[in-house]
């Protein structure tokens, strides 16, 4: 960009807010000023105590910002104070409906500060736990679209069929939300009888549960409408704010960690797509994601034919100190990514967690997405970013 | 063939649930009168086998909130064998876990080295006052009898080493 344009480009601005405030003047001259609407901090919009502030023009939002940090509860500071397993428990609570997932990419940063590599049946069932997660996450994203946009049904259908995943993490882990299950170097125990064949039941399930919210939300009239061309993010804008997960993906970037980014993790022992879309509206934001459930259902069937035999837990000492040194590890979490950056210096804990989870860039895109849209779609384009709170505040 | 509106397409769903839960039955349960069993693995609370227990501290320190309150002190027992030294034997005279701070974890039963924690899939003991979660020994111990064995491992797994 060269001076020129710069300047020009100040010039723009200075010339749309001398516009603006003529309006404004004008506005007070007929007494139709704005309001601000302040939706939440206790709005079931927003999956927990979001508060965004939007400045409204009759019915268009002029300016909206979503106010984080209702819910703050320091977990990277947490951390500092616990020992590495004692962390795990923590992480669990960060994003509180795929739980299993955040544990995953930290117990992965240590194992990579300790050099050691989980043996290859622990990795297929930490991989197959964390699709579970995944779509124990995203399969009641697909219901509560429905209900944010005044659809009550969809809802109880996903709770029904979340419920089975949610039992299949509970009767492996012991724990339906917090499983704390990943271990430095393993995992805490194997797999009770019977769980396989459980869960193929479970995913034939979760693929009819799939088609019928297809069937159901996707196909239906009113929530086209109400969805398609609204809160179109394009490419460029979404690179920027960095967004990830499948709100990238809905915006045509062919991006997944999954595939691209090689871990001790067994996705590339399955065959499975990366859905995109080219639109980058709120429709393909949720088309995405159901894509994605379907997707993790097929990994989760091949994975569960070819775990290998062995055991379950490397060599790894009883009381765990990792080296010193720094090791940055991110995975495609349900909601996009998730990493975490953990500095070592030999102690029985970590010195610092630096925690970039998803939601957080993927909220900071509101500000833009909502300027000039209709107050009933400011719900329609949050609830299809998908944010859960714990995941913002952290 | 004329394309069906979406709208038709969505109540044949849910005509197809009600029909399916009108013959196959509902899904949810009444909860006080019907339960459902939770899996053997599942961490309602934990019981302690007060027997086992050498008042080591290691659950209470590798707790990551803190809740596990142990007080202990030692005696002299008699020798094992005739004429032999009396034993310094570490007796137990608080164990307390309180279920208002517990994350359920599992982190104690996992280190504890003498098996003297256990997880039991129980659940039903809320209180109306909070102070009562504070669970004690005696009460810890109640909870022994419902410990279940642990569950067969899949195939393919290997077998524990004891």
């Amino acid at each position: 960009m060269s001076l020129t344009d710069r300047v020009l480009g100040d010039r723009q601005r200075l010339a749309y807010i001398a516009s603006q405030a003529a309006d404004a003047r004008l506005n007070v001259e007929l007494e139709t000023e704005g309001m601000t609407l302040n939706i939440g901090p206790q709005h079931p919009a927003t999956h927990g105590t979001l508060r965004i502030i939007a400045r409204l023009d009759g019915e268009q939002v002029v300016w909206a910002e979503p106010s984080c940090g209702y819910m703050h509860r320091g977990y990277e500071k947490l951390a500092e104070v616990r020992t590495y397993p004692q962390v795990t428990t923590l992480v669990n609570r960060i994003d509180w409906l795929g739980s299993f997932a955040n544990e995953v990419p930290f117990i992965l940063a240590a194992e990579k500060l300790m050099e050691v590599e989980a043996p290859p049946r622990a990795q297929h069932i930490r991989t197959i736990l964390f699709e579970l997660s995944r779509i124990a996450n995203v399969s009641l994203f697909l219901g509560d679209l429905g209900v944010q946009m005044g659809a009550i049904t969809p809802v109880f259908f996903a709770f029904r069929d979340r419920e089975y995943v949610l039992n299949l993490i509970e009767g492996a882990t012991g724990g339906r939300f917090h499983p704390n299950f990943d271990r430095i170097g393993g995992l805490k125990d194997d797999l009770p009888k019977g769980w396989i064949a459980e869960t193929k039941a479970v995913m034939k399930k979760l693929r009819t549960f799939c088609d019928q919210i297809e069937d159901l939300l996707f196909g239906n009239e009113i929530f086209q409408s109400r969805t398609r061309g609204i809160g179109v993010i394009p490419k460029d804008i979404a690179l920027q704010f960095g967004l990830s997960g499948a709100n990238l993906r809905a915006s045509g970037v062919d991006w997944d960690l999954r595939r691209d980014h090689p871990l001790p993790m067994a996705w590339n022992k399955a065959d499975w797509k990366v859905w995109t879309h080219p639109d980058g509206d709120s429709f393909a934001r949720c088309w995405v994601r159901l894509q994605e459930t379907r997707e993790a259902t097929k990994i989760v069937d091949q994975l569960l034919d070819t775990i290998p035999s062995g055991p379950i837990m490397a060599k790894v000492p009883k009381i765990i100190k990792v080296p010193e040194g720094e090791a940055w590890v991110s995975t495609e979490n349900p909601l996009g990514e998730m990493g975490y950056y953990v500095v070592s210096r030999g102690e029985l804990g970590p010195f610092r967690v630096k925690i970039r989870s998803a939601s957080f860039n993927n909220i900071s895109v509101a500000p833009w997405a909502l300027r000039g849209v209709y107050v009933p779609d400011i719900i329609t384009i949050l609830a299809s970013l998908y944010f859960i709170l714990g995941d913002i505040d952290r | 063939m004329p394309k069906v509106p979406g709208m038709v397409k969505g109540l044949g769903v849910t005509l197809g649930t009600l029909f399916e839960t009108v013959t196959k039955g509902a899904n949810t349960v009444q909860y006080p009168h019907e339960k459902e069993a939770p899996p053997t693995r599942a961490r309602g609370v934990i019981a302690l086998h007060e027997g086992n227990c050498t008042s080591c501290m290691l659950c209470a320190r590798s707790c990551p909130d803190w809740c596990i309150y142990i007080e202990g002190h030692k005696e002299l027992a008699p020798p094992r064998r005739e004429g032999g030294k009396p034993r310094k034997v570490n007796m137990l005279d608080r164990f307390d876990i309180d279920y208002a701070l517990c994350m359920y974890c599992g982190i104690c039963v996992e280190v504890c080295p003498f098996d003297a924690l256990f997880w039991t899939p129980e659940y039903e003991y809320s209180e109306p006052r909070i102070a009562d979660l504070l669970h004690d020994k005696a009460k810890l111990g109640e909870w022994m009898e419902t410990v279940p064995e642990a569950p067969e491992l899949e195939a393919g797994a290997e077998k524990k080493k004891k």
